[in-house]
């Protein structure tokens, strides 16, 4: 039996359901968090993504019970523990800067959370070497904070967070401090344990990539309010508002004009399709935001959009364009649709996928 | 691989490239060294020489053995060093609370909590003494005429030294996020000032306690002027009819004060060089495995 499957035994549990009803917070006329409600299923990952000040922390904060909420209500595992202190709601924590205690060895660390439950030493070492080697630190339980690298801290405070058996696993922006490729590593190994012990985890970050890639739904968080909850799919093809649409990937803000209930003349690029839900009368002067993959480029005489630079990724490259008027485009193909425009300083633009919102232009 | 680039400079203690005094080589190192430590050293061995000095300039240890053949020697020792250990405890039962509070929930507070603390030196003495005085005059009288007011005086005079002291300490540690870590793991506050903050103050918590323990033992003013003859009250009435006794006991007072700085310092040293060695060591094994 894998050390993860075992840990998963000994949690002895799935996930608990999370519900959070109206949360509202404010400092002093400022509204931090405006009515928040959303819902966690048993097990599930939840990223709350945003810009800096958004509330995400707040909420984060709220739900471990280290911040009050004004308004609104907690309910975990259909209990409402709104009032409960954070001591007593049993819930697993990691932090954005490193919080392992700097008095502790790694493996006295993971020990605490037992050690204030009252949990006899024998438990506890045997907890705490089990944790270690979820996260794979067997070999260095007994360095202190300042013998380990960031990513090893932050993996002792994985285990520490997990050790007492938590109902609910809350990650603050646990990655943030690290260097990339430690970063992209311990994502992974989140994702790992926390799907193989199926608890129900909330993680804090303004990441977009590291919110796609962990997460089984993302709430896209702005100026307090919740803007969209969904798959990370959904969230990235379907946004639900144009804010959700530019902070989640890159997108173009084109001209155009409505020509039906389903189909949108834009400007360079030609007729766009558009569904959505939206309804727009025929004739109406829209913008039209459409994501660079969604564009292809053909050659061009003088009349097309004119090439700016252009940036090879690997499996796609970047063209920056700019139409008549000036404004930029970004456009990203495949590497041979690149190689078609390489020696063009004009290229012609069309459509290749769905325009992502379409919206009345401004007066 | 993941690259860790471990900071060796840092770790090792060595660094300052980029300063003009280490620049200047060993020599001039050397000189400011024994030019300062002279400046110190010296009027304290002529003490010392004093204190030792006979009739016909021989040499004697007359002056300390009078003294601590004196009942008084003893007795102002004891009642300084009782006052000492009240003051620091007092001290640390008001400090550790409020910085910790302070630090923890007002943090906005702390610039005006922190010149409050220094007002005992800008308000003279005998203004403090007054107000604490009428502050306790109505409490029963096992503090009030007794040497416990010495102890609240004291613990409002030392407050520049000891707020800043462990006020620093506490900056120096990421002290909310360890406590709410603490807290999130379930701990209630005696626990997390238990096992995850005061070990971690240990060094602040030993520096305001010497720095309060050492202003009790030197303090002569409002212990005169609430008439307790504690030990530097004994220094100077001794010091008007016998100089040589006077400067021996300043010495002894000096020793006290020193032997536990000494201890501390020693102690502190000590942890920090394993420390280090033992962190360059793991960061060098984290830049090869990581």
């Amino acid at each position: 039996m894998s050390e993860t499957t075992q840990a998963a035994t000994s949690l002895g549990r799935g996930g608990v359901e999370v519900e959070v009803r109206g949360l509202s917070r404010y400092f002093k006329d400022t509204a931090a968090l405006k009515s928040l409600s959303m819902r966690a299923e048993p097990g599930e990952l939840v990223v709350l993504l945003g810009p800096s000040g958004c509330g995400k922390t707040t909420a984060l904060r709220m739900l471990a019970g280290l911040d009050a909420p004004d308004e609104g209500a907690i309910l975990i595992g259909g209990k409402d523990v709104t009032s409960l202190p954070a001591a007593k709601r049993n819930i697993g924590m990691v932090f954005q800067s490193y919080s392992l205690f700097p008095n502790m060895t790694a493996r006295e660390n993971v020990e605490f959370g037992l050690r204030v439950r009252g949990k006899k030493s024998t438990e506890r070492s045997d907890r705490s070497a089990e944790m270690l080697g979820l996260v794979g630190l067997t070999s260095l339980a007994d360095r202190f904070p300042h013998q380990l690298s960031g990513g090893q801290q932050q993996r002792v405070a994985l285990a520490r967070a997990l050790a007492i058996k938590p109902q609910l696993l809350l990650l603050d922006e646990p990655l943030s401090a690290l260097d990339a490729k430690v970063r992209a590593q311990l994502r992974e190994e989140i994702r790992r344990i926390q799907l193989e012990l199926g608890i129900t985890t909330f993680f804090v970050t303004h990441d977009q990539e590291e919110a796609l890639a962990l997460a089984d739904r993302i709430a896209v968080m702005h100026q307090g309010r919740l803007e969209q909850l969904d798959t990370p799919l959904a969230v990235y093809s379907n946004p639900a508002t144009e804010f959700v649409a530019e902070f989640v990937g890159t997108v173009n803000r084109l001209r155009g004009v409505v020509v039906d209930a389903a189909t949108v003349d834009v400007e360079l690029v030609g007729k766009v399709s558009y569904g959505n839900g939206q309804t727009l009368s025929p004739g109406t002067r829209v913008q039209v935001l459409i994501r660079p993959e969604s564009l292809g480029v053909t050659p061009a005489t003088d009349d097309g959009a004119e090439v700016i630079s252009r940036s090879f990724l690997g499996a796609s490259t970047k063209l920056s364009v700019r139409n008549p008027a000036g404004d930029p485009i970004v456009v990203e193909v495949s590497v041979a649709e690149a190689a078609g425009v390489a020696d063009s300083p004009n290229v012609k633009l069309f459509a290749r996928g769905e325009a992502l919102l379409v919206r009345p232009a401004p007066s | 691989m993941a690259t860790v680039t471990p900071d060796l400079g840092r770790a090792g203690g060595s660094g300052g490239e980029g300063s003009n005094v280490l620049r200047l080589g060993k020599p001039f190192r050397y000189t400011v060294l024994i030019l300062v430590g002279a400046f110190f050293i010296i009027p304290i061995l002529a003490s010392a020489r004093f204190s030792f000095l006979g009739n016909n300039n021989s040499y004697t240890l007359s002056a300390y053995t009078q003294l601590f053949g004196t009942p008084q020697f003893w007795s102002t020792l004891w009642l300084s060093v009782k006052v000492g250990v009240g003051t620091v405890a007092l001290t640390l039962v008001l400090l550790i609370p409020t910085v910790i509070f302070v630090h923890v929930r007002l943090p906005r507070l702390r610039r005006l909590f922190e010149s409050v603390s220094l007002l005992p030196l800008v308000i003279p003495s005998v203004v403090v003494t007054l107000g604490v005085i009428t502050s306790f005059r109505n409490l029963p009288n096992i503090i009030y005429g007794t040497p416990v007011i010495l102890a609240l005086e004291y613990v409002v005079l030392a407050l520049p030294y000891s707020y800043r002291t462990f006020d620093s300490a506490v900056q120096s540690i990421d002290l909310k996020t360890l406590v709410d870590a603490g807290q999130s793991l379930g701990a209630g506050w005696i626990k997390l000032l238990r096992f995850a903050i005061l070990p971690n103050l240990r060094s602040g918590l030993l520096g305001a306690s010497i720095l309060t323990f050492a202003f009790c033992l030197g303090e002569f003013a409002v212990a005169s002027l609430l008439s307790f003859t504690t030990f530097p009250v004994f220094l100077v009435q001794v010091g008007r009819l016998e100089a040589s006794q006077a400067v021996a006991l300043s010495l002894i007072a000096l020793i006290f004060t020193w032997i536990p700085l000494a201890l501390v310092m020693i102690v502190f040293s000590q942890r920090r060089g394993a420390r280090r060695v033992a962190g360059v060591e793991s960061a060098i094994e984290a830049a090869v495995a990581d």
